[in-house]
């Protein structure tokens, strides 16, 4: 198994930082591509985050109130060796929804 | 997940002059058979940020809605047309109804879940939704209005001590009046002189609750630091005098900007318009 660790995407202009409003998945949960994450709120407005990855949630990082900054680790996946590389997993059907985009940081391994 | 969608100006004129109002159709991948929702956003916001971005178009997706979205004029992808009248609530919602009623929404009928409207609304949106409901009760099923006013914030706005501010920026002393306008500036997207102009199209018609109240069953919602939650009592008790099916939620440690990403909200709302 590989861990995949995911920051704290870039939320639009000029924003640095996000504060955690709630969790909606906990560590132990297996969680599916685009399913909620967290509720995150900025100076302006409240936004969802949905997975950008299917897999083991091992750690969240942040609690209510908390803040976090952009590009400060937010989640970390466990995922099997085989998805966690260049290889890749067959993406799904849907087109992405979200022009935020989490970006993988891979473990130098 | 999201399935076929439609984007579109809306063009089909009510009153001779296009609202060029920006509608879109979301289909849900499994169909609940359920009447279509009509999302209303509030003021400074968009479809995009108050129901994309906060997870409220998926989640209606998945509970296999089809849902209707609309960007009111001078917001998100609608255009910011000139003339005063086309930011006037009452024409607001004379579009709306074109809207609803071109993208199949038909008149309710006994024993028939697929026929009908539900609305959710937020803020200034659930202002419309309150006197569309009122006005549309053969159409409208079930009412969901969050972060409701009782009384509408914008009709006290200082449109002139905005407008000054916006021409040498000369301080704003109403307190209210410099925090909405802010708020509509910290969006570069937001045409600030086509929200003045919904200002001031709404100051000529302001929001007066007991004036048309809605008969339908209706969920209020607010957080619980939002001032809001403190008058929603007075909004139920409208609609309970009415003859209306009220009930309330009131989110913890939420505010009126946060509330509206709260799963509890979602599924409230839900489970509320899954009859």
């Amino acid at each position: 198994m590989a861990e995949i660790s995911f920051p704290l995407p870039d939320l639009g202009e000029g924003l640095i930082e996000a504060t955690v409003l709630e969790w909606l998945v906990s560590p132990g949960e297996q969680v599916e591509r685009n399913q909620p994450l967290v509720e995150v709120e900025t100076t302006k407005s409240a936004v969802e985050l949905p997975s950008p990855q299917a897999g083991k949630v091992v750690r969240i990082y942040g609690g209510p109130g908390d803040k976090i900054n952009v590009g400060e680790p937010l989640i970390v996946f466990e995922v099997p060796d085989n998805t966690a590389g260049i290889v890749g997993t067959v993406p799904k059907e849907e087109a992405p929804k979200r022009r935020v985009r989490l970006s993988a940081v891979l473990d130098e391994d | 997940m999201s399935g076929r969608h439609t984007g579109e100006q809306h063009s089909h004129t009510v009153e001779g002059t296009d609202p060029q109002l920006y509608v879109q159709v979301h289909e849900p991948q499994n169909d609940a058979g359920l009447r279509p929702v009509l999302l209303l956003h509030g003021f400074s916001s968009s479809s995009k940020l108050n129901w994309e971005d906060s997870g409220w178009l998926t989640a209606l997706l998945e509970a296999g809605r089809r849902v209707i979205t609309v960007d009111l004029p001078g917001h998100g992808r609608s255009g910011a047309p000139e003339d005063m009248d086309s930011y006037s609530p009452s024409r607001i919602r004379a579009d709306l109804l074109q809207i609803v009623f071109d993208a199949g929404a038909r008149p309710l009928r006994d024993g028939d879940p697929s026929s009908g409207l539900d609305v959710i609304g937020y803020s200034l949106g659930s202002r419309l939704a309150w006197e569309f409901g009122a006005t549309q009760h053969e159409l409208v099923h079930r009412l969901v209005l969050g972060g409701p006013n009782v009384a509408d914030p914008l009709a006290d706005f200082d449109l002139i001590a905005a407008q000054r501010y916006l021409a040498d920026g000369t301080p704003i002393a109403d307190e209210s009046t410099a925090g909405l306008l802010k708020m509509a500036m910290l969006l570069p997207s937001n045409n600030i002189f086509a929200l003045l102009s919904l200002v001031e199209a709404i100051k000529t018609e302001p929001y007066d609750p007991a004036e048309a109240v809605p008969h339908m069953p209706m969920l209020l919602v607010a957080g619980e630091n939002d001032d809001r939650a403190a008058s929603m009592p007075e909004l139920a008790a409208l609609g309970a005098k009415a003859g209306g099916m009220v009930e309330q939620l009131v989110l913890p440690g939420r505010n009126h900007t946060n509330a509206i990403t709260s799963r509890a909200f979602k599924q409230g709302a839900i489970s509320f318009l899954g009859v």
